[in-house]
């Protein structure tokens, strides 16, 4: 045995760690092709208005500048959306929101790209427009799209059980209302990418996403190249969050590489832009009703979710479907509503984002069982063991759950932790004008597309002349770490070391299509499809070197890194001496797997377009310490703690870091992040005005995995745990706060003048 | 001779020199009239990147030996150069241990990146209400030596400070040194600063205390003043004469944090509303019986 193979279930480095550290990483925006021209958009100052005239006389004609194009340049649709195609790549009547593209400027240099842009005249004539929910909704308020009336993208039900005749049985009911704010993804990496168009007409692009494979159809779409013709490479992602979903910068530079005679184009938003025209979290409001029985079994919810999806769908349907979903938390309750609106208003666009839909409704619900077991008089803890759902449950939304399900895990974990075994003595010894709570949160979040939608993957892996292994990944790696797991799937399988497996970014040219790096299915949905390939692939080396060895059969031959050794011979054959044997074809294997979907839908959901329902969940129980400075309002997360339920847990560093990233960016969204936008414009445009947390507002925070079932479905176990960490701060920070001092809040994030205004009372 | 580097992109072609002596600075300045002064960067930078179209020569202070010392005097007083950053400042033990109320104000400016840049003479002058020295430097009564090609004079801080982004820095002067007057014996110094964030955080509102306690511990001299909640470092004079003769308890600090309500006048922004900042301005008070 070679102690350095890699192996499923340890902590090896990531695959990328040193390229990352030493700087070397190669991202999209590290890219300056010689002699490339610079696109920008002129963006819309108005949040609504109609396109009066756009003159592009002044600036065309200005040293430098190489093309001013319009929505008159554009031969297709001109159309963009993941699913619902909406969004014009430059506007043609109107503009919907402030940053709605109006023309494209494409320069020799960045400085006469900011004097081209400087000199487009836009004429447009002011409409009024719909900043909130209840005035995009009120019966007289004008249409944000023709085709879209009451400026609803969707509105949805899931009705379970009798629905609300569910509450003449409870002895107990409680209400609450609660908002979240847009949340920016403010990856580091802001949206860029370069593109030309290639000499036999095709497209060539090289930009940070999420979703190569798809961005082509969208391209295709709005463009009018055949998707066919269009190439998409991804490289390491600075982030991404949902944030590069679907398409950024795409279609604008695919306009631009369309009129560039061939030169290279390359385009990035600044921070700015990158804030104001990128896709955000949906702001929410919530209305919850929760009844029990006096024992404080779960009888019957209402929940009444509006999402503000700002001008343009993108996913904004599925975000509000899949947070209706969740809204009934990691539960049994054997009646519920869940109603969905998801709103058009002026707003800058929301899209997807970690824990998409979800950890808005958590909030909600989250506070509500505090809220019950306080008016139970019970601990909030046995409230959430009592009715936390197990195998063979109905979830809120009515599915029968048949895969892993692991919360009443987590929360037994939880509970013998010492963090909550000594509470009451750890709040007893609070400072002066400091107030100690704590919190909790039970969590899940689905795993893949959801019903309607197939979820798949091909995956391919080489032996390389070298003798070594060349995984070509094909779902981005926005940093979430899914390459360095294929690294370790395919190395375990093959019994190799680091040195020997490399990993290709995806190219839809020598990759093949398998979604996008989204909905924890990432490193599921590839991951299997990869066992299949690698384990193709290993049984073609062993029998190679059988051949070679002239031995009858399998027996007693094992791969070692760089080698296949025949154990009672001690005879080899090495890895390099076998790719010499073997043809090229041979030497590449493929394997593919569409992850399961559920097979008796109930009849629960109505308005539902896809994405209904999830078979596979990850779990958590978080548990969150604080202290309230009832001087100032402002909370101090002293410890936080995260028992998750991911099934089989391939790599413990890479785990915990994903919960980690995702309680600290949870905690932004608890405590500061506050996407602030008033008629229409931003009013947090930067970083200096958007805050996101700092290390000093981030405790150590605790990753646990829970000791529960591995994923009979997933690869070696798995399932998806990206986002599921995500929705536990904001809820639980809100229950601790009102554990230390009786101040309950709804109204995210829980700012320190929120804090002190609920203290003052 | 200086150094004078030419930073040349189409963008922006910009003369940056480096003096090493303030004499030097002052040469540059005759043949730049128009150049502007630039220790760490870190306001001007950040305006400079909203308006691009400015393209005015800098001076840097940077490599200026004089500006960057902290210094004692013969007279006890202590002598800090513009240039010196608050890196420096936090980790001075001549400053920890005379003047910690500036130590305690130096360590809440930014986090340690922006620290090791950002100097104290930037920060006066930028002159933001919200300037994390400023507090300090009123309550332990800072002067200012400013210089220019005509002299030096020297003022009060308290004097020297307009408004906000306004003071009286004239066109041509510099300011060389802050000087602090021989340490008193305070029995509290105090300063926090609150904020939306840990660190890297905008004050929404400040306090700067100092007190004398007698043997029995009533006070016997109170100094206050706050950032964030005025155009300028507000001071409360009432809250001070409160305090005097009486034993610091939360009786009489919140009788005075009442007092200091009704001084401030505070703006609502994006960061924080008026009402909070000044609940806090009189609630920081009661952190001196913490
Ligand atoms: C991320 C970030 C966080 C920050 N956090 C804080 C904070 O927590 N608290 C806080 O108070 N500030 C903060 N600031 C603001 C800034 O760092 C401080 O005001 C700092 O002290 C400015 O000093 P500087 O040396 O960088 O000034 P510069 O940017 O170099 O100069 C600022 C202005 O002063 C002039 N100037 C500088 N030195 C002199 C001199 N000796 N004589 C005459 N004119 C001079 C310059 O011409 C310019 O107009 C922050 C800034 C950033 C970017």
């Amino acid at each position: 045995m070679n102690a350095s193979a890699l192996k499923i279930g340890t902590s090896h480095p990531r695959g990328d760690a040193v390229a990352k550290a030493a700087g070397t990483e190669r991202y999209a925006a590290d890219l300056y092709p010689q002699g490339c021209l610079w696109a920008g958009a002129v963006r819309s100052h108005q949040a609504c208005g109609r396109i009066i005239s756009i003159d592009t006389t002044a600036a065309a004609a200005l040293p430098g500048v190489v093309k001013v194009l319009t929505a008159a340049d554009v031969v297709a649709s001109n159309r963009q959306g993941i699913i619902h195609k909406d969004m014009p790549v430059l506007c043609d009547d109107l503009v919907r929101y402030c940053g709605d593209p109006l023309a494209l400027v494409l320069a020799e240099t960045k400085e006469a790209l900011q004097r081209g842009m400087s000199a487009v005249q836009l004429q447009l004539e002011p409409l009024p427009g719909l900043f909130d929910l209840d005035s995009a909704l009120a019966a007289d308020a004008p249409l944000i799209h023709e085709d879209k009336p009451g400026n609803l993208l969707a509105q949805a039900s899931i009705c379970k059980g009798t629905g609300l005749d569910g509450f003449d049985a409870c002895s107990v009911v409680v209400e609450g209302s609660f908002s979240t704010p847009v949340q920016a993804h403010a990856f580091l990496e802001t949206e860029s990418g370069v593109a030309r168009l290639e000499e036999d007409g095709g497209l060539l692009m090289e930009v940070s996403t999420q979703s190569p494979f798809r961005d082509r159809f969208e391209i295709s779409h709005a463009l009018g190249i055949p998707w066919g013709k269009i190439r998409i490479v991804a490289p390491s992602l600075g982030g991404g969050f949902g944030g590069k979903d679907g398409a950024t910068v795409q279609c604008l530079l695919g306009l631009a590489a369309q009129h560039a005679d061939g030169r290279w184009v390359r385009m990035q938003w600044d921070r700015e832009e990158s804030f104001k025209a990128g896709y955000k979290r949906h702001a929410c409001r919530m209305e919850y009703k929760l009844g029990a029985a006096a024992d404080g079994t779960l009888q019957a919810l209402h929940a009444k979710l509006w999402y503000d999806t700002g001008a343009y769908a993108h996913l904004g349907a599925e975000v509000m479907e899949l947070g209706m979903e969740h809204a009934g938390g990691p539960y049994r309750i054997p009646h519920t509503l869940i109603e969905g609106w998801c709103v058009y208003t002026n707003n800058p666009t929301a899209g997807a984002m970690r824990a998409f839909g979800v950890c808005q409704a958590t909030f909600g619900f989250e506070s509500m069982m505090d809220l019950l077991a306080a008016k139970l008089g019970m601990d909030p803890l046995e409230l959430r063991l009592k009715n936390a759902l197990v195998r063979g449950d109905e979830n809120c939304a009515g599915m029968r759950l048949t895969t892993s399900t692991g919360i009443k895990t987590c929360l037994e974990q939880l509970q013998q932790h010492p963090f909550w075994q000594d509470r009451e003595v750890w709040k007893a010894a609070s400072p002066a004008y400091k107030k100690r709570g704590i919190g909790l949160a039970s969590v899940f979040n689905a795993a893949g597309y959801g019903g309607g939608v197939r979820d798949a993957a091909t995956a391919k892996i080489e032996l390389t002349p070298e003798g070594t292994f060349l995984i070509h990944n094909a779902v981005t790696d926005m940093g979430q770490g899914n390459s360095s797991a294929f690294l370790q799937i395919a190395g375990h399988i093959l019994s190799q070391d680091a040195s020997r497996v490399l990993l290709k970014q995806p190219d839809t040219r020598t990759a093949y299509p398998s979604g996008s790096s989204s909905a924890g299915r990432t490193t599921y949905t590839f991951g299997k499809a990869l066992i299949t390939a690698t384990e193709e692939l290993k049984a073609r080396l062993l029998n190679w070197a059988g051949m070679i060895l002239f031995l009858q059969d399998n027996d007693g031959l094992e791969l070692q890194p760089g080698r296949v050794l025949h154990q009672p011979s001690q005879k080899e054959v090495s890895l390099v001496a076998l790719a010499g044997y073997m043809q090229p074809e041979e030497r590449v294997c493929l394997g593919q797997y569409v992850a399961p979907t559920c097979k008796e839908v109930p009849p629960t959901a109505k308005g539902f377009f896809i994405g209904f329902p999830h078979v596979i969940f990850g779990y958590g129980a978080h548990l969150v310490r604080l202290e309230v400075d009832s001087l100032t309002g402002q909370l101090t997360v002293c410890d936080y703690l995260a028992v998750t339920d991911g099934g089989r847990v391939l790599n413990p560093g890479m785990f915990d870091q994903q919960v980690q990233g995702g309680v600290a960016q949870g905690l932004g969204y608890a405590l500061m992040e506050d996407f602030t936008v008033r008629d229409g414009v931003v009013k947090t445009p930067d970083f200096a005005t958007y805050l996101i947390p700092g290390s000093l507002d981030i405790p150590e925070i605790i990753s646990i995995a829970a000791q529960g079932e591995p994923e009979e479905t997933g690869p070696f176990g798995m399932k998806g745990i990206g986002e599921v960490a995500m929705n536990g701060p904001l809820p639980a920070v809100a229950n601790a706060v009102a554990d230390a001092c009786g101040v309950r809040l709804c109204h995210g994030p829980l700012t320190p003048q929120r804090v002190l205004a609920g203290v003052k009372g | 001779m200086w150094a004078t580097m030419t930073q040349c992109t189409d963008r922006c072609k910009r003369q940056i020199s480096f003096p090493v002596t303030i004499e030097e600075l002052f040469a540059v300045q005759e043949q730049q009239p128009e150049a502007r002064i630039m220790a760490g960067g870190t306001d001007l930078l950040v305006a400079l990147r909203h308006g691009p179209q400015d393209t005015r020569p800098i001076i840097c202070l940077e490599r200026i030996e004089e500006l960057r010392r902290i210094d004692e005097l013969p007279d006890n007083s202590v002598s800090i150069g513009a240039a010196v950053t608050f890196g420096s400042i936090v980790r001075s033990p001549l400053l920890k241990a005379r003047y910690s109320l500036l130590t305690q104000a130096a360590s809440t400016v930014g986090g340690p990146a922006i620290r090791n840049m950002a100097s104290i003479g930037g920060n006066i002058v930028t002159a933001s209400p919200a300037a994390d020295s400023l507090p300090a430097l009123y309550l332990l009564d800072a002067q200012l030596e400013l210089r220019s090609t005509t002299g030096s004079r020297t003022m009060a801080i308290a004097e020297f400070m307009l408004g906000p982004r306004r003071t009286l820095l004239q066109p041509g002067e510099i300011i060389s040194r802050i000087i602090l007057p021989p340490a008193q014996d305070w029995s509290i110094q105090l300063f926090e600063k609150v904020g939306r964030r840990k660190s890297l955080a905008i004050a929404v509102a400040s306090l700067a205390a100092m007190l004398r306690l007698a043997a029995d511990g009533t006070v016997v001299e109170a100094r206050f003043a706050w950032g964030s909640v005025g155009p300028t470092v507000l001071r409360c004079p009432a809250a001070e004469a409160l305090l005097k003769g009486q034993p610091l308890s939360e009786a009489v600090l919140t009788e005075a944090a009442a007092l200091v309500q009704d001084a401030v006048s505070p703006i609502d922004d994006i960061r924080a509303s008026a009402d909070y900042r000044r609940t806090v301005a009189g609630n920081l008070l009661l952190r001196l019986v913490a």
